[in-house]
């Protein structure tokens, strides 16, 4: 297990290579070091991705990653500070593709304000249902004491809460959510069941269907509470 | 009953002394931070000594928070018995957990990191006293819909989401510095939301 004490001081051992070479970069060969800089990055991501996916994010030591990515435990640290700040990257490489579907959908669902965040929650979940732990990973880094600022853990990502505000607005304009309803305090209720919900998933080995089931019931369990009366 | 033996009580004595030092080292490190070592050094004894009473650091850990779990559903129900009606009853029951754990929100903080580990994660939220606090819940439905307060759909579901979101809060005092009156705000409106559904009176 790696206490923060480790971390800190291979973070200090990863200082060195880090240091500037007297080369400035202009007049090296275009973007040579930038390549090899990106190929290293890469190949951190992916191992790192593997290692929260099958042993969480605390069974996962910068040291293990730098071993499967094959590259020094230094050369991790010029490129990322802490543990979290890699596993936020992780996270975002994979949502990127996850948003870019939402971004693509939302506008052509039809139905009322509770199908459209069923379908939404669905569409989440047939895209992390076989990554449950890497989701579990992303949250329990959340609270992770050497969590720098740089780091966004589940929950300080806007763009989940963002699409479920849209959803109530959309709603609140169509009629059927109470427009006296507190959009955020609903927002937090839906991402907290969302996150519950991954928890059955990883401690169950539960699939996208039974995972979107027990959402259903839970959404429409919420959605009880902001119809208008 | 027998008196406890001197190597007994001995015993006894160790292992409330490496508690409340791994209690102050999680507390000022986070789970991952503090070590067998660093809580030996701090209880003044060897890590064999430790190991003699406790499997592991998660045993440690978890034995920190089923006491502490265990204090808190006695305040629960202390709290719910001078509750007048399922939702305000609810609301103190989840203000004396949040009043609770004021004072203590690094551990808190440290309990959540654990609970969502896939490795420590499932141990720690069935253990006896979270059950307690489930039932707890589903006792108050339970009698709201006795008095006929509440109607008995998918009553088991809104006891965890009711648990649920009374531990969502949580980060709002470990990061966002809520005060237990924000959090019990916040608690009403969870409490009335998740409710709605099921209101008949």
């Amino acid at each position: 297990m790696t206490s923060a004490r480790d971390l800190s001081s291979t973070d200090e051992l990863g200082g060195a290579p880090a240091a500037p070479s007297s080369a400035p970069l202009a007049d090296g060969p275009p973007g040579a070091r930038q390549t090899q800089k990106e190929a290293t990055r890469n190949r951190v991501i992916a191992a790192a991705r593997n290692l929260f996916d099958t042993q969480g994010y605390e069974g996962t030591t910068i040291r293990e990653i730098a071993r499967q990515a094959g590259v020094s435990v230094g050369s991790v640290f010029t490129t990322f500070a802490s543990k979290g700040e890699i596993l936020s990257q992780v996270m975002q490489d994979r949502l990127d593709g996850l948003y870019a579907e939402l971004d693509r959908v939302m506008p052509h669902l039809r139905g009322d304000t509770l199908d459209r965040l069923r379908t939404m929650f669905a569409i989440h979940f047939a895209f992390e249902a076989r990554h449950t732990r890497l989701f579990l990973a992303h949250i329990a880094a959340a609270y992770d004491w050497t969590l720098s600022s740089s780091a966004t853990p589940m929950g300080r990502n806007q763009r989940l809460q963002g699409i479920i505000g849209e959803i109530l607005a959309k709603g609140v304009a169509a009629g059927d959510v109470d427009p006296a309803v507190d959009f955020q305090e609903t927002v937090d209720l839906l991402m907290a069941a969302y996150a519950w919900v991954y928890r059955l998933a990883a401690w169950n080995n539960a699939d996208a269907p039974t995972l979107t089931a027990v959402m259903d019931r839970q959404i429409g369990l919420i959605a009880e509470g902001f119809a208008p009366r | 009953m027998k008196a406890p033996t001197r190597r007994a009580l001995a015993k006894q004595q160790t292992r409330v002394k490496v508690l409340s030092a791994a209690r102050r080292l999680f507390s000022e490190a986070g789970y991952e931070g503090a070590t067998i070592r660093d809580i030996a050094a701090a209880a003044g004894m060897s890590t064999g000594a430790v190991f003699a009473n406790f499997s592991d650091k998660s045993d440690l850990f978890r034995e920190i928070m089923i006491t502490d779990m265990g204090d808190l559903a006695d305040a629960m129900r202390e709290a719910a018995s001078y509750g007048k009606g399922v939702e305000d009853t609810l609301l103190r029951m989840f203000a004396a957990g949040y009043n609770f754990y004021k004072t203590q929100l690094p551990l808190a903080r440290a309990a959540f990191s654990v609970g969502w580990s896939p490795q420590d994660g499932p141990a720690l939220r069935s253990a006896a006293p979270v059950q307690v606090l489930n039932a707890l819940i589903i006792e108050q439905l339970t009698g709201a819909v006795e008095r006929g307060e509440l109607g008995p759909e998918d009553l088991a579901l809104r006891a965890s989401m009711l648990f649920e979101a009374y531990l969502s809060n949580y980060p709002q005092a470990i990061f966002e510095g809520w005060t237990v009156e924000a959090l019990q705000d916040r608690s009403r409106d969870q409490i009335r939301i998740l409710l709605a559904g099921a209101r008949r009176r």
